[in-house]
This record gives C-alpha cells, sequence and structure tokens, in this order.
C-alpha cells in the first residue's frame, strides 16, 4: 500500500520556541546560525589530549568553553563535559524562549538528550586512573560523573524540571530519536512542555576507534565531494524548546517553526553499513507521519558526514523515495564536523533556521560533487542561497542502523489569527481521514523498501 | 500542504489520554537465578540460593563484595554458531534474553518491520568502552584500538543486535535514566505504542558486571554493607491491550504455539509467553543541586499517585510492590516513605525484593523486578491482582509501574 495511507499519530501541534547551541563555531543559535550561513569552519587541530602518534589530529572542538559562564544552578565541576554542554544548550534554549525560568519546574515539562558516547571524556579519565592505579583507585566522585543519565538529568537539573529526564544514546541519530520521542510526548499531550537536543565531547577513544574504521578525514570534512575521504570527530551540545501551538500562541512566543512529524526505523541488517532501502523506508515514515508528500519537500539537511559510503548510500536513499528530482540537500557536517548525538540536533536547529529566515544551509569545502552520485545533486556549495523553503527534512543514522528523521515546516504568523478555524477544519479532516493504529501498521507493513 | 493547516487540540497542562495500557505477550530473562521466569521464581521462594563465581574475568578482578553473575552464558545455543565471535557479552545477555522472549528464531517469512526494541542501560557495554578506552594508553600507538571492537563502544550496539538477530525493523530506542531506566524503557515503549509508533516492541534492561563495573559501584558507594552486586537482561514482548496481535499471521501462529506448548504450571524453564498487562508507567525527576529535602520520596509518591490514577487504581487495591531500593542505604527510605504517603495500609502490602537474591542490577533493576513480579504470580497461582514496580535513583530519577495480573481484568 502507499505509504501516505499511514495515518499521522494524531495530537497537538507542536513548535519550536526556544533554541540553544553550543558548538565549534558558537555559542547561541545567531552565532551558528551565521557561521553556517558563511561556510566558516570549526574543525582545528585537536587540543583536548594529546595528539602524539595519532596520524589525523583534526577535530571540531569547542574551545575556550566555561559553562560556569553560563550556568544559573548548576556546578559546573560535578558534570562531566556533556552534562556541560547539555545544560548550558537546555539554559541558552529556555532564554531564548523567553519563558519565566521560575514556571518551568510547575508544569509537566522533562528533557530528552541523545548521545553517542555518554560521559567520554569521564570514560577517559576513569580509564588513565585505573591504568595508573588499578581500579581501586577510581575516584567516587568521577564514577558519579559517569552514567549516560547524567545527560539529561543535568538539563532537569539546571531548569528544575520535574518531569522526566531521559537521556537517549542511539549514537549518531540519537537527537532525531529525541526530538521524536519528545515531539511524541507534547504532541499526545503527556508534556506541556519538553527540552530535547543532544550532546557529546570530543575523547581520544571515539577518534582512535573512527580512524581504525578509516573514517577520518586527514583535513576538512567534504560532504558529497568526489575527494571526499570521511568525518571529522566533533563535540557540542543542542536544545530545541517544543511546546505546543496553542500554548506558543498564548504566550505570544516567537516561533522559529513547526515539528511536523518524524520517522523512526532499523535496518537490523549489518551494525556500521547503512541500507538504502531501510532509509528510504524511513523518508516515507516521517512523511507520512508528517503529512507531506516528497514534492513538498524544499531542502534536506543531510546526515552527510563525508565518508565515501554514507553519502552514496544517504542520496541512494533519497532517489528511492524522490526519483531524480531531488530537492537541495547539504551537510553542515562540512563546517563543524561529526558531533555524534547532538548531530541530527544541530540539524534540526539549521531547519528551522532556514524555514524561518530563507536560506539553504551551505555545503562548506565543496570542490566538485561526486559524478559518481549521479545527476541532479546540489549540495548548496559554499555559502548560504537565499531561499524560501516551507518543508525541511532532517537526517540521522547512526550504527546499529539506527534512522531517524525529523520533518519541520515554516510556521507562518501571519496566517496565526486563522489558526483556530484552520484547525477546525483540519481536525475534522483528520477524524474522516485516520485509519487508527492497526491500519496505519498493515499499511507499512506492506511497503517493504 | 498541511503545514499551517493540521489540528490544534487543547493547550496547557498536560490531558490524561485513554488507553495505554500495554500488554505483556512475551518475556526472556537471564539472572543468577539462571534463565526463564520459572528458575526466577524457584530463586525469589528460596529454593535454591544463586551464588556463583564470575565466569567471564578472573574472581579476583572484582572488588570485596559478595557476586551474582549470570551462569556461563553460550550465545552459540541460541543464535547458532555463525557470527557470534564479536559478540560482546553485553549484547550476548540481550541476545539470550530476546531470543526466550520471542520464542525463538524469526520464523521465515514473518514480517517484522513494525515491530522494535526500547532498551534500558546505564552505560551499554562498559567492557568494550573500557577496552578501548585502555587501548588507546596502552597500544605501542594511540589508535591501534580494534577496529571490529570499537562499534561494541556505542550504547546502542546491543539494540542494533537485537534487531539484526530477529529481524525486528521498528523503532529502534535505546533509554538511559541510571537506577530507573528499565522502567523508562517502559515508559518510552507505552509513548510510542499510543502514538502508532510500532505495534509490537521488545522492551527491557540490560545490565552486565564486569570488574570495571563493580568497582565503580564498589567506589560510588550507596549500597548498604554485602550487597550483592547483580547482572542480568530481562525483555518484555508487549503490544497495546485491545488491539490486534501484531506481526501478521506468522506471528499468531508462533505466539499460539509457544502458548500452546507451554504447560498451565508453567514448570520449564526458557517459555518466554507470559501473559499480564502495564497498566500505567510514570517516571519523573526530583534531583537537582537544591533538591527539596525528601525530594526523592515526594517525587516518587508523585508518580504513584499519577500512575495509579491513569491505571484507574484506588491506592487500596494494590497487593504487592516489587521494590527497587531496599538495599540502598539512603533510597530504601525514600521508596519506603513514598509508598506509606501514598497506600493507605502500605505496611501490609506485600514486598517483593529481587535485589534480595539477585543482587543489585543498577540499569536493569525495574525490568529483573517486573519478571519478579511475572514469576512469582504465575509460580504461585496467587490471587493478588495489582502489583506495583517502584524505582529509585540516587542522582534523582523516579518510576513506578502498575502491573496487573493476568485475567484479572
Amino acid at each position: 500500500m502507499p505509504p501516505e495511507t499511514r495515518a499521522r499519530a494524531e495530537g497537538r501541534r507542536v513548535v519550536v520556541t526556544g533554541i540553544g547551541v553550543v558548538s565549534s563555531v558558537g555559542i547561541g543559535v545567531a552565532a551558528f546560525t551565521e557561521a553556517i550561513r558563511a561556510g566558516r569552519t570549526g574543525t582545528f587541530p585537536i587540543t583536548s589530549f594529546p595528539t602524539e602518534g595519532f596520524p589525523v589530529t583534526m577535530a571540531g572542538e569547542v574551545s575556550d568553553f566555561d559553562a560556569a559562564d553560563w550556568l544559573e544552578r548548576l556546578t559546573a565541576e560535578e558534570w562531566g563535559r556533556s552534562a556541560q554542554f547539555a545544560a548550558v544548550a537546555a539554559r541558552l534554549a529556555v532564554r531564548d524562549a523567553g519563558i519565566d525560568p521560575e514556571t518551568l519546574g510547575t508544569v509537566a515539562a522533562g528533557s530528552v538528550m541523545g548521545t553517542t558516547g555518554g560521559e567520554s571524556t569521564v570514560l577517559q579519565e576513569l580509564a588513565e586512573a585505573a591504568h595508573a592505579g588499578g581500579l581501586k583507585s577510581l575516584a567516587p566522585e568521577v564514577v558519579w560523573r559517569l552514567p549516560a543519565s547524567r545527560i539529561a538529568n543535568a538539563v532537569n537539573s539546571e531548569l528544575g524540571l520535574t518531569g522526566e529526564a531521559q537521556t537517549v544514546p542511539t549514537a549518531c541519530s540519537a537527537s532525531n530519536f529525541a526530538l521524536g520521542y519528545a515531539y511524541d510526548l507534547v504532541s499526545g499531550g503527556e508534556a506541556d512542555l519538553m527540552l530535547a537536543g543532544g550532546a557529546d565531547a570530543v575523547n581520544r577513544a571515539t577518534h582512535a576507534g573512527f580512524f581504525q574504521l578509516g573514517a577520518l578525514s586527514p583535513d576538512v570534512c567534504r560532504p558529497f565531494d568526489a575527494e571526499r575521504a570521511g568525518i571529522l570527530t566533533a563535540e557540542g551540545g543542542v536544545v530545541l524548546l517544543l511546546e505546543p501551538l496553542t500554548a506558543a500562541l498564548a504566550r505570544g512566543a516567537r516561533i522559529y517553526a513547526e515539528l511536523l512529524g518524524y520517522g523512526a526505523n532499523c535496518d537490523a541488517r549489518h551494525m556500521v553499513n547503512p541500507d538504502a532501502g531501510s532509509i528510504a523506508e524511513c523518508i516515507r515514515l516521517a512523511q507520512a507521519d508528517a503529512g507531506v508528500g516528497p514534492e513538498e519537500i524544499d531542502y534536506i539537511c543531510a546526515h552527510g558526514t563525508g565518508t565515501p559510503t554514507n553519502d552514496a548510500t544517504e542520496i541512494a536513499a533519497a532517489r528511492m523515495v524522490f526519483g531524480d528530482r531531488l530537492p537541495p540537500i547539504s551537510s553542515i557536517k562540512s563546517a563543524i564536523g561529526h558531533t555524534m548525538g547532538a548531530a541530527s540536533g544541530l540539524g534540526a536547529v539549521i531547519c528551522c533556521m532556514a524555514l524561518r529566515d530563507g536560506f539553504l544551509p551551505p555545503t562548506a569545502h565543496l570542490r566538485a560533487v561526486d559524478p559518481k552520485l549521479g545527476p541532479g545533486v546540489d549540495p548548496v556549495p559554499g555559502t548560504a542561497r537565499p531561499a524560501r523553503p516551507r518543508v525541511a527534512q532532517n537526517h540521522g543514522f547512526a550504527f546499529g542502523g539506527n534512522n531517524a528523521i525529523t520533518l519541520f515546516g515554516r510556521y507562518e504568523a501571519d496566517r496565526s489569527s486563522k489558526v483556530n478555524e484552520a484547525s477546525e477544519a483540519s481536525e475534522a479532516n483528520r477524524a474522516n481521514g485516520a485509519h487508527g493504529r492497526v491500519a496505519a501498521g498493515a499499511a507499512s507493513g506492506g511497503e517493504g523498501t | 500542504m498541511t503545514v499551517t493547516t493540521t489540528a490544534a487540540a487543547g493547550a496547557g497542562r498536560a490531558a490524561a489520554r485513554p488507553g495505554g495500557t500495554l500488554r505483556i505477550t512475551g518475556c526472556g530473562v537471564l539472572s543468577a537465578a539462571g534463565q526463564g521466569l520459572d528458575a526466577l521464581a524457584e530463586a525469589l521462594h528460596g529454593a535454591r540460593a544463586p551464588v556463583g563465581e564470575p565466569t567471564a574475568d578472573p574472581p579476583a578482578d572484582f572488588p570485596p563484595a559478595p557476586l551474582r553473575p549470570v551462569t556461563p552464558l553460550d550465545i552459540r545455543e541460541f543464535l547458532g554458531r555463525r557470527g557470534t565471535r564479536k559478540l560482546d557479552r553485553f549484547s550476548s545477555l540481550g541476545l539470550a534474553a530476546s531470543r526466550l522472549a520471542l520464542g525463538g528464531p524469526p520464523p521465515e517469512g514473518e514480517d517484522r518491520s513494525t515491530t522494535g526494541v526500547v532498551l534500558a542501560t546505564s552505560t551499554g557495554s562498559l567492557r568494550s568502552l573500557a577496552a578501548v578506552a585502555r587501548d588507546t594508553l596502552v597500544q605501542e600507538l594511540p589508535y591501534l584500538v580494534d577496529p571490529s571492537m570499537f562499534p561494541n563502544t556505542v550504547m546502542n550496539s546491543c539494540a542494533g543486535q537485537i534487531a539484526i538477530w530477529n529481524g525486528l525493523r521498528g523503532l529502534n530506542a535505546t533509554v538511559a535514566t541510571g537506577q530507573t531506566s528499565s522502567l523508562a524503557a517502559l515508559r518510552h515503549a507505552r509513548t510510542a505504542l499510543a502514538r502508532g509508533r510500532a505495534d509490537r516492541l521488545l522492551v527491557g534492561g540490560v545490565e552486565e558486571l564486569t570488574p570495571a563495573v563493580a568497582w565503580g559501584r564498589h567506589r560510588a558507594g550507596g549500597l548498604e554493607p554485602d550487597t550483592p552486586l547483580g547482572e542480568g537482561a530481562a525483555l518484555f514482548v508487549v503490544e497495546p491491550a485491545g488491539g490486534e496481535p501484531a506481526g501478521g499471521e506468522a506471528a499468531d501462529r508462533t505466539r499460539g504455539t509457544s502458548r500452546d506448548a507451554r504447560p498451565e504450571t508453567g514448570a520449564e524453564t526458557g517459555a518466554g509467553a507470559v501473559s499480564a498487562e502495564v497498566l500505567a508507567v510514570e517516571i519523573g525527576y526530583a534531583g537537582g543541586p537544591a533538591g527539596r529535602p525528601g525530594g526523592l520520596a515526594l517525587g516518587l509518591a508523585d508518580c504513584l499517585s499519577r500512575a495509579l490514577a491513569r491505571a484507574g487504581v484506588e491506592a487500596g487495591e494494590v497487593d504487592v510492590v516489587a521494590t527497587g531500593a531496599d538495599r540502598h542505604l539512603a533510597l530504601a527510605g525514600a521508596e519506603e516513605r513514598a509508598l506509606r504517603r501514598v497506600l493507605p495500609r502500605a505496611a501490609d502490602v506485600r514486598r517483593l525484593s529481587v535485589a534480595e537474591v539477585l543482587g543489585d542490577c543498577y540499569s536493569a533493576s525495574g525490568a529483573l523486578q517486573l519478571a519478579a513480579l511475572l514469576a512469582d504470580w504465575r509460580a504461585s497461582d496467587s490471587a493478588e491482582r495489582i502489583g506495583l514496580v517502584t524505582s529509585v535513583g540516587g542522582d534523582g530519577n523516579v518510576a513506578c509501574a502498575v502491573v496487573c495480573a493476568p485475567g484479572a481484568r
């Protein structure tokens, strides 16, 4: 059966009204967006660990970061670097949203934070201590900082949230999983407001692992380029504040974009090699959930790691859905490297900004599009291009075959006065069109890949 | 184009939605008690004290604490001989539990595109993580980590392997909330099913006891002296209650077969088929630098009240509580205060302590508590109807689930 017969999950419309970013190209959504638009690079020689003996020494680090400059409640030293990125991004998102922070603890609000390595720098510290003095020398206060759960806990603690604090360690698509789960909580009426995103820190083990897989680029990251050589490991934190559209309108909030829906599935074939058919299926799931067709997608924020395999697979998957009319597809990893669990959250941010401010984010460092990717690939080379995208599709894929794709739509403020009318009409349409969960499953099950 | 015309239903305080009940149709459990619910029930009833020595590591590498390791596990018994060489023990625990829960390998031709996984973990495979981190320090060159080991270090590795070996192409999520992780995974699964993200999910938790984990937990403190450190995996097959069975006719046949094969007494180990319902799962956060005094107890009490309300269960109807914090110095008191705050005759409500028997299993605790409840009900032919599973973490996470016995609704 065609995917459009799959019913959308019913619920409230959800919008993004606050954004917090900690990245190698700037802290705060404005600095981040400006740098991405300009194609500025944030990848430099590594300073956070000794690189002696490493053949490749570039990464996207957040240099000169002092969490204490930004945190209001947490004592920075009590938290690992990933938790610090998360808490600062969350604090920035709340400031950006213009919500009275004192009210956050009194509503059903929580956080969902994605990660790949969790508190990887804490693990490295413990590994070094164990190497030097044996396991019995581990310091309790360092052990306490290790669990991955500390990342979402940091967000809830910094903001005084009493709702669920879930860390979602689904690796390199984790922010999209977090956004999807938070969307379901807000849309389904389980939460009044959620903070969702991801965080990861550059560390020695991840850098070594990707090098051994042959996936590290020696200089810069060049997604879709004929001479692309791989990823650069990177770090950062990102949080998007999600709330129901009606609540945002009621408090006169600035609305960045609407989170239209998402799709998530699993390749179930191989731990590290991506699968085009499965990714195509994930795109279809996301579009069906958002209630949009392929022809309505104006821009794809690619997973775009810059490895030969990823980019070829991603384009092949897109062709399965879009045919040869591919929307512009670019990768911000070209500028900031692969921020792992934060990557698809930063992708979500640039989608929101592209929809709101009217541009297509660029692929930096692109010299020549790989002809083997086939015709019609437009990675928006160099710097941002003025445009008026209405719907943006944000990709996230991961080790383990975990695919998750979020879809964002431009929110048109000038039509907001009609929102109640429109929602009533649409509510009726949706009631007529909804086939319920069982039918939805059957429809999806029949598609195959 | 629907961007600005889709529905907006309601605003302000989140409204409770009807439904959201999970039907448990299968369970796979491995613990110090052995494999399956019946072995677990036997251990709970004191028929057999599961005290074993670790077999995957030299016993001398562990701290001076009682240990409750899973008895030797040969993953090839579950998966066959091919393709298992690079699986780490953490994933093996999860894979074995998955095969027990699903009743065996995937039947030929069964469509599992809307069956997924929601797996709880604290830090993934710390064995693999520690090995790679150590290699960057001890190898001749710092990058000489084992590339085939590296994918095992991502925390979703086990969930990915479970998907691969069982052909589960639906939503595949991994969830970490420390001690409460397994209940958070149940909550994640409940939300996903209620929103139509999957038709059937394998949900639960895995925790592996390695020297590094044991030393970390020993050094971190918080447990009563001589509390055993445990490990295990418990996975449940869950579907939305009231829905049609998922997975098509093949799945019906499979489940029918495994149900039929189960004697009424449930005597054989490894029988995956069970039936019970999770009526509600609520989680919250009561941590923070300026955490209120008694905040954990109040936070858990809030969760309990909310969960009972959403389950449509009166506090007085609760027959048994599978507690999670009973061996934690500070947390046991908070858990008990929360129960006394919410349950009218809390002192008379039976307590089931799985940590007493299996040791503390950290992020897998909630799943093993639920398994213990199911095992206990199945083995004792109990008249109990409603059970709670509660969990408190020193980090501020609080969680509970309301569980309804088979045939009790």
